[in-house]
């Protein structure tokens, strides 16, 4: 059976990937940041997982307004770097799962999450922006992701709740697929930034640390909360966090925060948090004793 | 009206970008959003008024766009992300470009931030 081993809240700020791919982790503009993913990235490797489940949100790259889903599920092989107007970033097409992305998608619509999905389109930042920082491409992907898109561009906006709810029925889909696969959920965007009119580059660092202590603890009032406050409290874009509610959902109520970082440099709130499942926990409890039995 | 959008009208400066503003802005967003195709960029780079004439912009719109009147092409109605590839190929950050919609100098604007390296 298909397991989640935990999930990753992290922003998705294009300047995450160039720092990435001008290798900036020696300049102390930057270093602040890496140091940041660097946990995340130990744990990932540690536990291996098989598939990352993203929710993310596409920059009017590759979906457009002329028809603009509010979820789309991706369930092909393959997905192309977007080119978002330099030509692709220089690193290797995203593999996909298929069968648990198919699967996915006729538990969540048999679950009335009533979704798009799309094959072979190219994925943009908002999806691989950060997945680079704690699962580099060395030089392939080290497996395979389901991406599914979230409408945080053209309002209305699925609400925060949809969002909350989406996760908790991801999880049903993916505890209900038949193979043994290891699973990590990430929710990219955020934290607060605004990047139009007069208000733009407008940050709320205490509302951006509530929000990574309420995301784990205490879920609850902010999937009752509206995107007039998502707005107020963390810009226009800061609204994005609604994807993190979406990982949220996707993970047990017992899932308890290992790490967290948070950087501002310029103008969106750059955060990473990482949250880990009990069962994952345990799995890691029975990878110790087995090393200091060998020992 | 959208419950969710309830008191956002009170947020100073700020453009929501609804189905209103996307109706009003399709046209420019489509023409910002070609320049994620090789082919449209490069006719963009080379000869604007004919890439103009073939997204049909109005006189208005490619103003804004030869003069990357940033404040006046977020008012108008043209998405930031669809305005990001414009910045893109034209070479100008997204600093810049807030810094522009702040009616701030980029010198300005980095004034304002911890790291203004970090870009």
């Amino acid at each position: 059976m298909a397991t989640i081993l935990g999930g990753i809240g992290t922003s998705h700020v294009p300047t995450i990937a160039m720092a990435y791919d001008r290798n900036k982790a020696g300049d102390p503009d930057w270093a602040p940041l890496f140091r940041g993913y660097a946990p995340v990235a130990h744990w990932v490797a540690e536990k291996k997982p098989d598939v990352l489940v993203v929710f993310y949100n596409d920059h009017a790259t590759t979906f457009f307004f002329d028809h603009y889903s509010t979820f789309a599920l991706g369930a092909s092989a393959a997905y192309p770097i977007a080119d978002e107007g330099l030509g692709p970033r220089p690193v290797p097409p995203l593999k996909g799962h298929v069968a648990l992305a198919r699967h996915m998608a006729e538990s969540l619509v048999n679950d009335e999450f009533d979704l798009s999905v799309f094959q072979e389109l190219p994925i943009d930042h908002g999806c691989h922006s950060p997945l680079t920082m704690f699962w580099p491409p060395a030089p392939d992907w080290p497996g395979c992701i389901v991406p599914i898109a979230i409408n945080v561009l053209q309002h209305p906006l699925p609400t925060p709740l949809r969002c909350y709810k989406l996760g908790r029925a991801v999880r049903r889909a993916v505890l209900s697929y038949p193979e043994d696969l290891k699973v990590v959920v990430v929710g990219t965007g955020g934290l607060s930034h605004q990047m139009n009119g007069a208000r733009a580059g407008y940050n709320n660092t205490e509302w951006d640390m509530k929000f990574l202590d309420l995301i784990a603890r205490d879920p609850a009032p902010l999937t009752r909360m509206t995107h007039a406050d998502y707005i107020r409290l963390g810009g226009t874009e800061g609204a994005e966090e609604i994807m993190w509610l979406a990982m949220r959902g996707s993970l047990s109520e017992g899932a308890t925060k290992l790490h967290q970082s948070y950087y501002l440099p310029m103008t969106a709130a750059m955060a990473v948090a990482l949250f880990e499942e009990p069962e994952a926990a345990l799995q890691s409890e029975a990878e110790s004793r087995r090393t200091s039995d060998t020992a | 009206m959208n419950p969710q959008l309830k008191g956002v009208e009170s947020i100073e400066g700020t453009y929501l970008f609804d189905l209103e503003r996307s109706a009003k802005g399709l046209r420019l967003n489509r023409f910002l959003h070609g320049l994620t195709e090789p082919d449209k960029r490069a006719l963009f780079r080379e000869d604007p008024s004919t890439a103009f004439d073939r997204g049909g912009l109005t006189q208005e719109e490619r103003r804004m766009v030869r003069e990357l009147d940033w404040a006046a092409l977020i008012r108008y109605g043209a998405s930031f992300f669809c305005l990001e590839k414009l910045g893109r190929v034209k070479g100008v950050s997204n600093p810049e470009m807030v810094a522009a919609f702040r009616g701030e100098t980029l010198e300005q604007f980095l004034k304002t931030r911890n790291v203004p390296g970090a870009r």
